[in-house]
């Protein structure tokens, strides 16, 4: 186990005065472009790197480290305060994240996410540092029908977020699928649904849609209501910081949550938006107040936002040790790389050791950064809750329009923010929850497609798909979590009726 | 649920029911189109619409179910004004961009109306603020952080 | 030879009429000093990347941009971005919208040209004027260390016995590496219908699989296979190069016996309805900017081969392309 004193002599590297700076610099400007909405953390990193280029290798990591850390956080933060998820991978927050700002606890949902961000950045470090060998094994062998199953595992969850009819939440499931559908078909190549709009062609942005759906059709829904009762925001009721109940109800849903996302991060086709679904289904399932849940409950934005900063750091684990970009992150990192003529690739641990324990320092060290630099404003980020509300909704549209357009600059595309608002002030108007929405246009596509890689794998042979001991455990998994609510209903009254 | 008032038939529900069967046969006339699955999938791009179709139909005739019973709950009173009117902001910003207006007066645009939406009036004000907002957010984010925002008449000035 | 111009003339200007009226012919030399000081000053050059930021193109896109500033080819330089449908949504807007503008280029490559054939884009590139072809990547088929092909014969051996059992990883369907593989079956008379191409959607994903010996063999840049190959994970079967190339340790498919040659090119192409002054000013521009140090060591950084055609040259290498990939495509069934 060298792995240790490599990542201290990382760290004191990392550590000079010259690159906290650095860091900091990094992690306000990842902050100050992820906030857009439509934004996401590698879009960040992908249009800030330039300006990492003027500085030298050492400066430059820990630069890129802060932005990706900022620009994550950024995505937090709009999920929070307005309700929108600035990329896929905060759609969780957004949902019990919003209902405790507007509760007036928008100081401890943000203090949460910022310190679950850090709890869960730490241990994946060390997760790496040590468990990286052996996790890239695992995650090698997971195959197409293993992902499928993991999908199926995810879908299963997802109810948690359905809110109280089941019916009105698999609608907007079925509809959020109908949408996964549109675009080419990535196996086939044939385009699906895109009546003749080249737009159309690359299928529906993920982001566009949650923009959509959560800024625009909150605005939306807002204004119609207002003249009857002019909702009133209080930007902090109680205390501003995360108090002792919040503390006690915060940490284990870091832990599970860091459980979570390392590990699936870390498989190449995992991603970061199934560990926070699966986290926040397991928040809700756990909870003590499960009945708050919807309304504002600290377990749903802590543990999410730790799956979300954990996943990240696991989709370091195949590039370092295989040089296989699995994210968009971790391609945008590969650029990083390539400023210094390097390839990650299995030997990049042999060979350049002080370069990858450099940068997994730095990712420490930009997390710590994080902190320190968002824990102080977050009293300031509360305050923009206290703007008149006609300033802030018209502000939330600008900047909702600025970020769908600087990701993507079309007129086609200002066109879907304007229909998903529409469409999401009418699912809030006639009570149907749009988180699904999003979700099944997430899941689906994915979900089709390891099936089907799967299927011509094995010619055809549905048997494929469970002969995988993996496989057939996710499959066994989701089934409990299918019938469990059903079968603890049975006891319950089994119980009672012993009594 | 045993409100009288709501027994009634639930009109918007049974609309709904109506709107996701229609989806479900836009999907399934374009799986119809669909050339036959490649050689090994067994299953081709027309299989996941398919199930998606099917899947809308059910839901579809369970809104409707549930909607003739009347067990939907009626939506409070809406003002359609200020839902209009930022729905005209929004296709004035599109029109502009699409123009080559530009960022900054497209945003100003969007911002003066929408806060008139939630019932303020000032205009004139609220533009020169949008303005104002515009101006920096282009500064800041395309000036010198480089991203790309369309650019017009306005923006050419700096 | 064009001194009528105004005291603002640079130094760097005056070459590139130099350079430019040696380009161009004759006939049309002397109406060269006039035409000039309309189109040959470009104060800035716009550059498209049909792609979002951070791929090939944009990349591409953003090299070219610092080598032409750097080097001070042109006053200044803009990327701006357009992604879409591998780049025809791009397209659509380049050649409706920037019809005859002389200081407009597009970055575009051999993807372009699948990828307007399956989308069945209204635009094509017979529309655009081409300048040049810039970089090149060689294409590679790999297998898992531990699998019983050993070389090209064994492939095709394989995919002559039963083309079903041999599945391939690649990048999007009808793209470069599919291409490559129909290309494969073609050349070795198995039917293209028949392979079994599995499309993943990032470089990583479908390298996951070949070494988990998910699929039977892999097609990518060489680029993304290296660090596997010199590790001992990956087994280079082949390249699709002319012939064998100096940094890559390995042979090529057509000395192996397997007729096929594929380069993964990226090109700039420029606005249809350009005079031929705005044309050769162009391809001198892009010319001076591929010569330069800058550009030089950009490629080198970046591990990019020089594929330098331009002018006519390109524009025939151009129409080759688009025949030979409209013909494989309808041959694997992706197009009709």
């Amino acid at each position: 186990m060298e792995a240790f004193p490599s990542l201290l002599h990382g760290l004191s590297v990392a550590i000079q005065p010259m690159n906290l700076v650095f860091a900091i610099i990094g992690v306000f400007l990842g902050t100050a472009v992820g906030v857009l909405p439509g934004i996401g953390p590698a879009l960040t990193v992908a249009l800030l790197l330039p300006v990492t280029y003027k500085l030298d290798p050492g400066g430059s990591l820990i630069m890129f480290a802060g932005i990706y850390y900022g620009g994550m956080y950024g995505g937090s933060t709009t999920a929070i305060l307005i309700n929108t998820p600035g990329e896929s991978a905060s759609l969780a927050t957004a949902i019990e994240g919003n209902k405790m700002a507007k509760a007036g606890r928008g100081g401890p949902a943000l203090a949460t996410s910022a310190i679950g961000s850090f709890v869960a950045g730490t241990i994946a470090t060390l997760g790496i540092a040590f468990l990286a060998p052996w996790l890239v094994e695992v995650a090698i062998n997971f195959g197409p029908a293993d992902y499928f199953a993991l999908m199926v595992l995810a879908f299963v969850t997802v109810s948690a977020t359905f809110g109280a009819s089941p019916l009105r939440g698999l609608t907007s499931l079925f509809i959020g699928l109908a949408l996964g559908l549109v675009g080419i078909d990535e196996l086939s190549g044939q385009a699906r649904l895109h009546y003749g709009v080249p737009d159309l062609l690359d299928g529906i942005e993920v982001t566009t849609l949650a923009v959509g759906l959560f800024a625009v059709g909150e605005a939306l829904y807002v204004a119609s209501r207002h003249k009857g009762a002019p909702e009133k925001l209080e930007p902090v009721r109680g205390s501003l910081w995360m108090t002792r109940e919040d503390w006690k109800r915060s940490w284990k849903p870091w832990l599970r949550g860091t459980a979570y996302g390392f590990p699936i991060g870390a498989l190449p086709a995992g991603g970061a938006e199934i560990p926070t679904f699966l986290s926040y289904a397991t928040e809700k399932r756990l909870a003590k107040h499960p009945e708050e849940f919807g309304h504002g409950a600290i377990e749903g934005v802590a543990g999410p936002e730790a799956a979300n900063n954990a996943s990240a750091a696991g989709t370091l684990v195949p590039l370092l040790t295989l040089g296989l970009p699995t994210s968009a992150t971790a391609a945008m990192m590969l650029a990083g790389f390539q400023q210094y003529n390097l390839n990650p690739g299995p030997l990049l641990f042999a060979e350049r050791p002080e370069l990858v324990w450099g940068l997994i320092a730095s990712l420490f060290i930009a997390n710590t950064m994080l902190l320190v630099l968002n824990l102080p404003l977050v009293g300031l980020w509360v305050k923009l809750l206290a703007i008149p509300q006609h300033w802030l909704y018209a502000g939330i549209l600008v900047f909702a329009t600025m970020g769908t357009i600087a990701a993507k600059p079309s007129v086609v595309e200002l066109s879907m923010l304007l229909v998903f608002g529409l469409m999401g002030f009418l699912m809030r108007r006639y009570d149907y929850p749009v988180a699904p929405v999003v979700i099944g246009l997430i899941l689906g596509p994915m979900a089709e497609q390891q099936l089907r890689r799967a299927l011509a794998i094995s010619l055809g042979d549905p048997i494929a798909l469970v002969e995988s001991p993996l496989a057939a455990g996710l499959l066994g998994l989701s089934f409990l979590a299918l019938i469990a609510p059903f079968v603890l209903k049975g006891l319950d009254r089994f119980k009672a009726d012993e009594d | 649920m045993n409100d009288k008032r709501r027994r009634r038939l639930d009109v918007s529900g049974l609309i709904i029911a109506l709107g996701l069967l229609v989806i479900a046969i836009l999907l399934r006339r374009d799986a119809g189109h669909m050339p036959p699955p490649p050689a090994y999938a067994r299953i081709g791009p027309e299989a996941a619409t398919n199930v998606v179709a099917l899947g809308l139909v059910v839901l579809g005739l369970a809104t409707a179910y549930t909607a003739w019973r009347g067990a939907g709950v009626e939506p409070e009173r809406a003002d359609w004004g200020p839902v209009a009117l930022i729905t005209l902001a929004f296709v004035a910003v599109i029109a502009i961009i699409g123009l080559g207006g530009g960022f900054i007066l497209a945003s100003a645009v969007l911002f003066a109306l929408t806060s008139r939406a939630f019932n303020r009036r000032a205009l004139l004000v609220d533009f020169g603020v949008g303005l104002a907002l515009g101006l920096g957010a282009y500064l800041v984010f395309a000036k010198l952080l480089t991203l790309t925002l369309p650019s017009g008449p306005l923006e050419h000035l700096f | 030879m064009v001194g009528t111009g105004g005291a603002a003339r640079t130094r760097i200007k005056r070459r590139s009429l130099v350079v430019l009226a040696a380009a161009a012919s004759m006939a049309f030399a002397g109406s060269l000093g006039l035409a000039g000081s309309a189109s040959a000053q470009i104060a800035e050059l716009k550059i498209m990347a049909p792609a979002a930021p951070g791929g090939g193109w944009d990349q591409t896109a953003r090299a070219i941009q610092s080598a032409l500033t750097t080097s001070g080819i042109v006053k200044g330089a803009q990327v701006t971005n357009v992604p879409g449908a591998g780049g025809i949504v791009g397209l659509a807007q380049f050649v409706n919208s920037g019809k005859g503008d002389g200081s407009l280029i597009m970055v575009n490559g051999l993807v372009m040209v699948g990828a307007i054939l399956t989308n069945k884009s209204p635009v094509t590139l017979e529309q655009v004027t081409p300048i040049a072809r810039l970089t090149a990547e060689n294409q590679a088929i790999v297998v898992p260390a531990n699998s019983p092909i050993k070389n090209a014969q064994d492939l095709v051996a394989a995919l002559k016995a039963d083309p079903a059992k041999v599945t391939w990883a690649g990048g999007s369907a009808g793209g470069t590496d599919h291409i490559l593989v129909g290309l494969l079956a073609k050349a070795v008379g198995v039917d293209p219908t028949k392979i079994n191409y599995i499309p993943f959607s990032g470089g990583g994903e479908a390298l996951a699989a070949i070494l988990g010996s998910k699929v039977t063999a892999g097609v990518s840049g060489y680029g993304e296979f290296e660090g596997q190959i010199k590790a001992g994970k990956l087994r280079l079967i082949g390249i699709a190069a002319p012939a064998r190339v100096a940094y890559i340790d390995g042979p090529t498919l057509k000395e192996q016996g397997v007729d096929l040659e594929l380069i993964n090119w990226r090109s700039v192409v420029a606005p249809p309805g350009l005079t031929k002054e705005q044309t050769a000013n162009l391809v001198s521009i892009i010319d001076k900017m591929a010569k330069s140090p800058a550009w030089q060591e950009t490629l080198k950084a970046k591990g990019w081969d020089d594929a330098y055609l331009s002018g006519d040259a390109f524009g025939s290498f151009l129409k080759n392309e688009q025949v030979r990939i409209a013909d494989v495509l309808k041959s694997i069934g992706l197009t009709q």
